[in-house]
């Protein structure tokens, strides 16, 4: 029986996207259809292992063998030994359309930036750079991501970048850095929205803690009080003490306070804690042990 | 155009940081209101606040009326311009202008004409067809104006708009700003860490200091009565000189001591001193450097206002000179005549306007007499 128009269509499709020919016998028209749904699956299945989202997705995830890398990137027009960075874009809420058409229209080579989308609510964007590229013009490329998805699609987005990479092969670990880096910021710098991957502080410290070694350290400055008991007015002037770099004075001022009560609040949590956080070194624990009640607590929502 | 209220705004973070603390303010239809204040102030917090960019941890957020707490950004009819702002570098100004409403899918002809009508008021119309590179700084940042403008937002939020530019070119842009005020009619909100800034540009003038409003009043009362040290160190430039003074009551006469230095105390400024029960008690005697004078007829005719010093540093800035000494450990400045004979190393005698002090509480650090 004759092909169908649709059967011959597709059959063409395929060769020009995979380079296989097919020769099909079918003898009735739901053979024919049959057929039709099965090349259409064998195109979807091809466009999807070998289009160039797809390998770049699969390289940040790491699923990639080193060995693999530079054929397939060639095969893409995908240069591999260029100096890149890669910024992670994180949207409140889902990462809609738009702000991937102004991330486009923002970076608009597309043979220098590639945006990949990793989930619902983050965006990989992988930049080609000169030479001369700094961390610093990184930084100033963030602010702008930041600003510009503010102002132009008003959406809530957060971002962080890695270091510069020489080799398509170190995009994994370039991801790693990233979504590592926008787990710590937002759960120890809830206040910023960009977080360089090399500026995470002692945030990271804790996060790469296990979380039973942050409760023991929580249970041998707190005992069984841990300061999940304190409440929200104490952690406050805690937080403010803190903000103010141990200035009673300025503390008391900015909380509308007297001195006298603010020494007794600080006193009132020495007599729970054991800790006198007007010492540098016991408001150093404080603050630490407040950092990894933070952690544990995301990690439980999680 | 739209007004805005915020009843006991407050920002607090996940990991405890409190950004912003009872924040109140009504702002009218038409006004330019600026949020001054240092790096970490909470200005731009709050900014965000009101655009929907961050949650609100507590209090109401107004726009005409309508309780915008929990509305999505996009829907708060409110447009920005922020301090890194990006062209698109491919597109035509008209296309930069016209993407948001495109992506908006506003019609062809409304986008058109609102394209053209922005370009009409910044002055773009020449600059239609240029691409961004081939445009200077300061029409680069009318491009940004032009694309918040484009949509007719109720409100318009900036934060820190001009930081990126030079600073001959931020003077402009200031005035710019100033005329597309007065030309749209609009609510402006307008953060900047900038003081000259905040005192051009703004009907009022929020100043705020680690999350917490320190005063809210137009520039010149700003300038003239500041309620605490802060702003009134904060506003003014060169800043308000400060010195620790003893105050002395006798009967009705009230002096000031500052180190060997005895100044009389105007009628106009007493009253608070004597009420207040300063007597003996030490205050911060705050002036501001025009007010410190070194001319011959001026002292003369204020005896009990002198003091002496060596200068230090002399500084001609053209129009004006200022004078660098110290009084009791204390630096002070003084903005006085180009023609003054005074040069570094001079025994000097100024004469201090005693009806322009500013006296403060040392310990609140409030305004004792404004």
């Amino acid at each position: 029986m004759e092909h169908t128009p649709e059967l011959s269509k597709a059959l063409g499709e395929l060769k020009q996207v995979t380079g296989l020919s097919f020769e099909i016998q079918a003898d009735s028209l739901e053979e024919q259809d049959y057929a039709l749904t099965q090349i259409h699956h064998l195109m979807l299945a091809y466009k999807e292992k070998f289009n160039k989202t797809h390998f770049l997705k699969s390289l940040l995830s790491g699923q990639i063998n080193s060995y693999d890398i530079t054929e397939q990137a060639e095969h893409f027009h995908i240069s591999n030994e260029v100096p890149r960075i890669l910024y992670l874009i994180e949207s409140k809420y889902s990462m809609d359309d738009t702000l991937i058409e102004i991330l486009k229209q923002l970076f608009p080579v597309p043979s220098t930036s590639y945006l990949v989308k990793m989930n619902e609510c983050s965006l990989a964007l992988i930049q080609q750079e000169k030479d001369s590229f700094s961390l610093q013009d990184a930084l100033s490329t963030a602010h702008m991501i930041v600003d510009t998805l503010n102002t132009e699609a008003l959406a809530s987005v957060r971002i962080s970048y890695s270091a510069i990479f020489r080799s398509l092969a170190a995009l994994s670990q370039a991801y790693e850095e990233t979504a590592l880096a926008l787990k710590v910021g937002s759960i120890f710098y809830s206040e910023h929205t960009i977080f360089p991957y090399n500026y995470l502080g002692i945030g990271r410290l804790i996060y790469e803690l296990p979380t039973s070694v942050c409760e023991d350290f929580l249970c041998e400055i707190f005992g069984k009080q841990t300061s999940f008991s304190f409440d929200e007015e104490a952690m406050q002037t805690i937080n403010k003490f803190f903000q103010n770099n141990l200035n009673i004075a300025e503390t008391s001022r900015q909380l509308h306070m007297h001195r006298n009560t603010l020494i007794y609040r600080l006193e009132q949590i020495e007599k729970h804690t054991g800790l006198d956080i007007r010492k540098f070194e016991d408001a150093m624990t404080f603050k630490i042990a407040i950092m990894a009640i933070n952690y544990l607590q995301t990690e439980r929502i999680d | 155009m739209a007004s805005l209220s915020l009843k006991g705004i407050q920002k607090i973070y996940p990991n405890g940081f409190h950004a912003v603390k009872d924040f109140n303010l009504d702002i009218a239809d038409k006004e330019f209101i600026i949020f001054v204040g240092p790096s970490g102030c909470g200005k731009s917090t709050t900014l965000r606040m009101i655009a929907g960019l961050e949650d609100i941890s507590g209090g109401t957020l107004e726009i005409d009326g309508k309780v915008m707490n929990d509305v999505e950004p996009k829907d708060r009819d409110i447009a920005m311009v922020f301090q890194n702002y990006a062209l698109y570098p491919h597109m035509t100004v008209y296309d930069n202008m016209a993407f948001g409403l495109k992506l908006r899918k506003v019609p062809k002809a409304e986008i058109d004409k609102k394209v053209r009508e922005a370009a009409k008021i910044l002055d773009l119309e020449q600059l239609l067809d240029r691409k961004p590179k081939a445009l200077s700084g300061g029409q680069r940042q009318r491009v940004a104006m032009g694309r918040a403008i484009v949509r007719n937002p109720k409100v318009f939020l900036m934060d820190e708009p001009l930081s990126n530019l030079d600073a001959k070119l931020r003077v402009q842009m200031r005035i710019e700003i100033s005329k597309l005020h007065k030309n749209l009619g609009a609510t402006i909100i307008y953060v900047t860490h900038d003081q000259t800034e905040a005192m051009t540009l703004g009907t009022r003038i929020v100043v705020m200091k680690s999350g917490v409003v320190q005063q809210v009043d137009t520039p010149q009362n700003l300038y003239n009565t500041p309620c605490n040290l802060f702003v009134a160190g904060f506003i003014g430039s060169p800043q308000m000189n400060f010195m620790d003074a003893i105050v002395n009551i006798d009967g009705n006469d009230v002096t000031l001591t500052v180190g060997q230095h005895i100044l009389k105390v105007p009628a106009s400024k007493k009253q608070a001193l004597i009420d207040g029960g300063y007597n003996g008690k030490t205050v911060v005697l705050g002036i501001r450097p025009e007010d410190v004078h070194d001319s011959e007829a001026f002292i003369a005719n204020s005896p009990e206002s002198v003091i002496k010093s060596t200068i230090k540093v002399y500084e001609l800035l053209g129009a004006e000179v200022f004078l660098y000494f110290d009084v009791e450990g204390t630096q002070m400045t003084a903005r006085v005549n180009p023609r003054t004979t005074l040069r570094a190393g001079d025994e000097a005698v100024f004469a201090l306007d005693m009806e322009k002090i500013h006296l403060f509480d040392k310990e609140t650090e409030l305004t004792i007499t404004n």
